[in-house]
């Protein structure tokens, strides 16, 4: 079980969750924020302070963003471009920083009105 | 200090375990680096109602964390918080454990209730140099702060609490954020609007600066990317809390995946080392509180047969005799 960061977050990227999340599982990429389903406790902390209410538990995700939960998984266990081999579980995103790259599916979604 | 039981985490298994360890007259000290007893429970979601408690339809995190306490109560375990076990050597009848700041507790048996690990704060970036002369990322009493110019940096509760704290105290308090809204409590955030604090959003801090000691911190507009330097004389970063198991992965405990893997007696593979709770491995393991109770017991009356060889591993039913 896992929490999911949805494609709200796109082009928002507020990173509160981050400064939540206690096991630093939270990844920045280029335009959304991604959750380690390996890393992730499941304890929830993130999904209160999103300013967007763009985190669910991946059992709760409405119907409209269940693509979001493979694509959370996609970014860390498919190469992302530019990478040879995928991010897998790094133990945390203080040790990566940005990850400067996103899934294909969330480098091309159209720009999210909602940022400024 | 010399105990029978050494529980190392005092979140709700290791409570309980204090509790189970007084039970079978076991005497117990509970080691952990937060301030305060609870874990998980009372770092993340002390207010939250838990649904999944046996004999509580329904209990406030705080309120279970108070009943923990009070159950192991009279067998005087005795606490020491703030506090980050680190050292472990193995002696012929017993175990020796040191904490960060130097204290050694003896014991017969430990019990590893430490949950998703050791919470330590979020560093700083480029604040490594200056914490203790200047930057700290925990505030447990205001009165050294008198007559300084303070910048707190976050934007959660304790950004917003410890702010409001030192107004009064320091002669000015600065809080910085990236974002112009806080995440604190609502309450919190209407107090921090009615205050002389000086609120600079959204901002990041870039570097920490003085030469010998700290003169100002300098931060950056997260659009603008425009710097502006703020004198002060002490910075108090509250970014959060991570977890992390590796100063226990040190004592040559077997982890797997963040996690101690231990055997249905909750041993692990080091001896006289027993763990329980959410930080246990296993075909089949459940992290929920609950399960952690079962496995805190089986700990503890599994580690009391390690401690004395002529005892059972049950230990009697509770209903016959209640604490004196």
């Amino acid at each position: 079980m896992t929490y999911v960061i949805t494609s709200s977050c796109v082009d928002i990227k507020d990173m509160s969750c981050i400064e939540e999340c206690p096991v630093d599982c939270i990844y920045e990429g280029e335009r959304k924020l991604y959750i380690q389903p390996k890393e992730c406790i499941d304890c929830g902390a993130c999904e209160p302070v999103c300013p967007v209410d763009a985190i669910y538990p991946d059992r709760t995700l409405p119907d409209d963003r269940v693509d979001d939960k493979e694509d959370n998984r996609a970014f860390f266990y498919e190469p992302l471009p530019g990478r040879a081999e995928p991010l897998a579980a790094p133990g945390g995103s203080m040790k990566t920083g940005p990850i400067e790259a996103d899934t294909a599916r969330t480098a091309g979604l159209p720009p999210n009105p909602d940022a400024d | 200090m010399n105990v029978d039981v050494l529980i190392v985490g005092a979140g709700p298994s290791g409570l309980y375990a204090a509790y189970y360890a007084g039970f079978r007259g076991l005497t117990t000290a509970i080691i952990d680096a937060l301030p305060e007893a609870g874990g998980q429970v009372t770092a993340l979601y002390p207010e939250k109602q838990i649904y999944d408690v046996a004999g509580f339809p329904a209990i406030k995190g705080k309120d279970l964390i108070e009943q923990l306490v009070a159950q192991a109560a009279p067998f005087n375990p005795h606490y020491l918080l703030g506090q980050q076990a680190i050292g472990y050597q193995a002696l012929d009848d017993g175990v020796l454990v040191t904490t960060a700041s130097g204290i050694a507790v003896r014991a017969g048996a430990v019990v590893v209730t430490g949950g998703i690990g050791t919470f330590t704060p979020r560093p700083l970036p480029g604040g490594d140099s200056w914490v203790g002369r200047g930057l700290e990322y925990i505030v447990p009493t205001y009165l050294p702060y008198a007559g300084k110019d303070v910048v707190v940096v976050g934007g959660g509760d304790s950004a917003v609490d410890w702010a409001l704290g030192l107004e009064g105290v320091a002669d000015s308090v600065t809080l910085v954020h990236r974002r112009d809204e806080f995440r604190a409590h609502a309450h919190s955030v209407k107090l921090l609007q009615d205050s002389s604090i000086r609120v600079v959003t959204p901002v990041q801090p870039v570097s920490l600066d003085g030469s010998a000691v700290l003169e100002s911190l300098t931060v950056r507009h997260v659009k603008s990317r425009e710097e502006s330097v703020i004198g002060c004389q002490a910075v108090v970063a509250a970014l959060g809390f991570t977890a992390d198991i590796s100063p226990l992965e040190a004592w040559g405990l077997a982890v797997q995946e963040r996690h101690i893997v231990v055997d249905t007696t909750m041993a692990t593979n080091l001896p006289r080392v027993f763990a329980a709770g959410d930080i246990t491995e296993y075909d089949g393991k459940v992290r929920l509180i609950s399960v952690g109770f079962g496995e805190a017991a089986t700990a503890v009356c599994n580690a009391a047969t390690v401690i004395d060889p002529t005892a059972t591993v049950f230990p009697g039913h509770s209903t016959e005799g209640a604490p004196q």
